[in-house]
């Protein structure tokens, strides 16, 4: 009797006041939202790392979609593969494709009001050049050998030889983008640090805790079309579950880009018809990587027998849930130079059975595994043991393959181990995938012929032609002429779909979702570049 | 008494730099075991093709080329002077990183310790004055809930009750008061259950002992025999147990800033260790570690203070 009469009434004032302290304190916080967006027009983006220094030169702990939204480039890269002029006006290529003459915009001031002209431009290439080691994984750094000013806004920049990809390569978002004069620290030594993020973009970052948020403001000095929101705030919430949720909340308005949350949540929430969502035109290749350097994958029957084992149109369909195409070559129509006509490996058991019977790979009765010279037909896959995609495609394909006769064993590990694993011949298959746009098809190209670059010169070892692609790879990247460096991607294409390294997935997408108050904007299909300015709030 | 509580002190206090130097080895050892090295990570973290010349060059930069001893001398030797080396992904000075998000860790483990106390005393002694009423059934039934839910899995679920269904509290990020009770709660829950039956367990062996039923011969009320007798006598055994709480509080902190994106050390902890941030993994252990011994070592000398007989009973020992 004491218990409910001293104990219970003590309980339950305890919970109302911890209650309605909390209730009321989070309904200001949701008016102030409220109040915010439709007067100051703030809309509200989760990421899921802190959006780092905002040094256009480096990289990590930078994060490539904010040095977007500060930071622009001479030239732009289209979804449809095309370049257009950005803060270039124009751009003339010498007859020998050695010199590039840019032609600068003259209406272009930075955030702080200073304006962009040839010293700036040239004072930047200097900075990132005198880390040139850095960036000599973009191949134009190893082939600039001077940045001279023709005139105030006149830029040449000379190549010791031809090399195509320039104007692609100056459209990534680092490390040729521009910082203002009052950025720059003493000696200019942009690697170390910046003094501060001053850019000619679209936006300017005017509020800033590390790993809590970043709050980007319109610039005012903006030369392009102004962005119709006043500001973007990225929130950093490192768990995508988390987004999710934070997203219900309406504490984002929009989630955008490839992987920041799962496709089962994105289905989840598209399937609860309350929110908006679009899927970008694709931009990277998800893909297996066989290695050929020895063991079963060595034989292109195998690997052509896996690649009609797996009903790839079914697993794609169940496990990405339709918000990624199915791929049957390496690289999407739209990538330069990769529109070309391939015979696709479409699923067929029976001719994978057929495959392996002709190379000698053989079921016994009772056995339920092919065996051949008294090898079994065992291959390992290595996948990226926190990817929510990997893990059940992988699972899905040792179903598949096991109907066929081959055992694949799964391991599952961080995400640099599997690469190394392939590069040493530790492992037999790795998920892979593309680099995307603007810089594929000639980084693709480029790393494929590289040591130690991505796993694709190692893997391919084993071809009887990786020395002849390697060849053409190295002449197409130099080559002036358009024709011929067309049939040289024509040619690596094709012997790479003929030799079945690679086994295409699916074509990866941006996913966007969000609220029905936030009016509609087309994705793009740029990992980095989100299209913030095309974004606008409701009233 | 003081003599030897001071003499006790002295000694755990001499032993304390062995204890960390041995954690400071340890950490070394066992980090640089993870498959990768930082100079690749970093390089293809950056998409910069890894070859020979640039892992070396990077290799020379971080000073991981040198041998696995003379790094450890060089780190240590910084440590004692206060510098815990540069971060090799920010290039910013990793205690600085640390001192910087220390304090919302510390936050988020003293709001869910005192969550603990708040809810665990009141709790065990409720279920131990009224032992096997149905207050103590619900209260037991509670408690092994509450421990058997996995910390990431109570945050979610938290936080689709409270904050996306019933609109309570924020999901996310540091800020106003409310935005500490969801992770708190989280972090505290499954210890709370633990404590509650060990003070449930605790207080009814006391209540048991002559000293309550020569209390109750005097005449004195209940109230003042709980709270003056019995919690007293029960808190000592807890004290350990709340100090060696309270590190596991500030470790256990990972999981629950994820979730919630608290912006505290155990986020920074994740990324280092995925990015093979050496300098960061290190000191991050060792701080901990310093917090986790110091933590004990005043529980310890906090029940030498409260219960005098444990002296007696060491040196037996």
């Amino acid at each position: 009797m004491n218990l409910k009469k001293n104990v219970y009434p003590l309980m339950l004032a305890l919970i109302m006041v911890v209650l309605v302290g909390c209730t009321s304190a989070d309904d200001r916080h949701s008016k102030t939202q409220t109040d915010t967006k439709n007067e100051d027009k703030i809309l509200t983006i989760g990421w899921p790392l802190d959006v780092g220094p905002l040094n256009p030169h480096t990289y990590l702990p930078n994060q490539m979609t904010a040095q977007a939204m500060v930071y622009e480039s001479l030239v732009a890269y289209n979804d449809d593969g095309t370049i257009s002029p950005k803060l270039a006006e124009s751009w003339d290529i010498s007859d020998d494709k050695t010199a590039y003459v840019f032609h600068l915009r003259q209406d272009v001031n930075y955030s702080d009001g200073t304006v962009f002209n040839a010293d700036n431009v040239i004072r930047n290439f200097d900075a990132v050049l005198a880390n040139r080691d850095m960036h000599s994984w973009m191949g134009m750094v190893n082939h600039i050998k001077e940045v001279v000013k023709v005139d105030d806004f006149t830029v040449r920049l000379q190549l010791d030889e031809p090399y195509y990809p320039v104007l692609n390569e100056l459209a990534f978002v680092r490390p040729f983008r521009f910082l203002g004069d009052n950025g720059f620290p003493q000696q200019d030594a942009t690697y170390e640090s910046i003094q501060a993020p001053i850019g000619t973009g679209p936006w300017v970052l005017t509020d800033y805790k590390k790993d809590e948020y970043a709050l980007f403001s319109r610039n005012e000095n903006y030369w392009g079309e102004k962005p119709l929101v006043n500001q973007v705030k990225v929130k950093i919430i490192p768990d995508s579950e988390s987004i999710s949720l934070a997203f219900e909340n309406e504490e984002l308005d929009v989630i955008y880009g490839r992987g920041i949350i799962s496709l089962d949540n994105y289905t989840f929430l598209k399937d609860s018809g309350k929110y908006k969502t679009a899927i970008s035109e694709p931009l990277s290749t998800r893909a297996l990587l066989f290695n050929t350097q020895s063991g079963p994958l060595a034989e292109l029957n195998v690997r052509q027998a896996i690649q009609y084992a797996i009903n790839k149109d079914q697993m794609v369909e169940s496990i990405t849930h339709g918000t990624e195409k199915v791929a049957n070559t390496l690289f999407w129509d739209a990538i330069p130079y990769a529109n070309i006509e391939l015979t696709p490996i479409l699923f067929n058991p029976e001719k994978a059975k057929q495959l392996l019977d002709e190379a000698g790979w053989l079921l016994k009765e009772g056995e339920k595994v092919r065996a051949k010279n008294g090898e079994r037909l065992e291959l390992d896959l290595i996948y990226i043991a926190t990817d929510a995609i990997q893990k059940p495609m992988a699972e899905l394909m040792q179903g598949e393959l096991a109907k066929i006769g081959v055992q694949l064993n799964l391991e599952g590990a961080d995400v640099m181990v599997g690469l190394q694993k392939l590069m040493e011949n530790q492992v037999d298959i790795n998920f892979w995938r593309t680099n995307g746009p603007p810089t594929d098809p000639h980084s693709f190209a480029n790393e494929s012929a590289t040591p130690n670059a991505s796993g694709v010169y190692e893997a391919k070892l084993g071809l009887p032609n990786a020395a002849e692609m390697d060849e053409k790879i190295h002449q197409l990247l130099i080559g002036t002429d358009e024709v011929e460096r067309v049939q040289y991607y024509k040619d690596i294409l094709t012997m790479l779909h003929d030799q079945a390294l690679f086994y295409p997935i699916s074509y990866e997408t941006n996913n966007v979702i969000y609220h029905e108050y936030v009016k509609d904007f087309l994705p793009r299909a740029s990992e980095y570049d989100i299209p913030f300015a095309q974004m606008d709030l409701g009233n | 008494m003081y003599e030897s509580t001071w003499l006790f002190c002295l000694k755990r206090i001499i032993t304390l730099p062995f204890v960390l130097v041995g954690v400071s080895l340890i950490t070394f050892i066992f980090v640089r075991f993870v498959p990768v090295e930082p100079a690749e990570v970093i390089l293809r973290l950056s998409r910069i093709a890894p070859t020979p010349e640039a892992i070396q060059a990077l290799r020379e930069e971080l000073g991981t080329d040198k041998p696995m001893f003379i790094q450890y001398i060089i780190w240590l030797k910084g440590v004692l002077a206060f510098d815990f080396g540069t971060s090799f992904v920010s290039k910013l000075p990793v205690g600085q990183e640390i001192f910087a998000k220390l304090p919302a860790t510390i936050e988020l483990a003293f709001a869910a310790f005192s969550l603990i106390i708040g809810c665990s005393i009141p709790l065990g002694v409720i279920s131990a004055l009224y032992k096997n009423s149905i207050v103590d059934k619900f209260v037991g039934f509670f408690s092994i809930i509450s421990v058997s839910i996995p910390t990431f899995w109570l945050g979610f679920l938290l936080l689709y009750i409270f904050s996306l269904k019933l609109g309570l509290f924020p999901s996310n990020g540091k800020g106003s008061l409310s935005h500490i009770v969801l992770p708190a709660v989280s972090l505290a829950l499954p210890v709370i259950g633990l404590f509650t039956q060990s003070i449930r367990t605790s207080v009814i062996d006391e209540l048991q002992k002559p000293y309550v039923n020569y209390a109750q011969l005097r005449g004195l009320k209940k109230r003042i025999i709980i709270s003056r007798h019995v919690l007293k006598n029960a808190a000592i055994p807890m004290t350990t147990m709340l100090g060696m709480t309270l590190g596991n509080l500030l470790g256990g902190a990972v999981i629950v800033e994820q979730v919630f994106s608290w912006p505290g050390l155990g986020r920074y902890l994740i990324e280092s260790i995925i990015n093979r941030d050496y300098p960061v993994v290190q000191s991050y252990v060792l701080i901990i570690a310093i917090i986790y011994v110091v933590a004990n070592l005043c529980t310890d000398i906090l029940q030498r203070v409260l219960d005098p007989r444990s002296a007696v009973m060491d040196r037996r020992d």
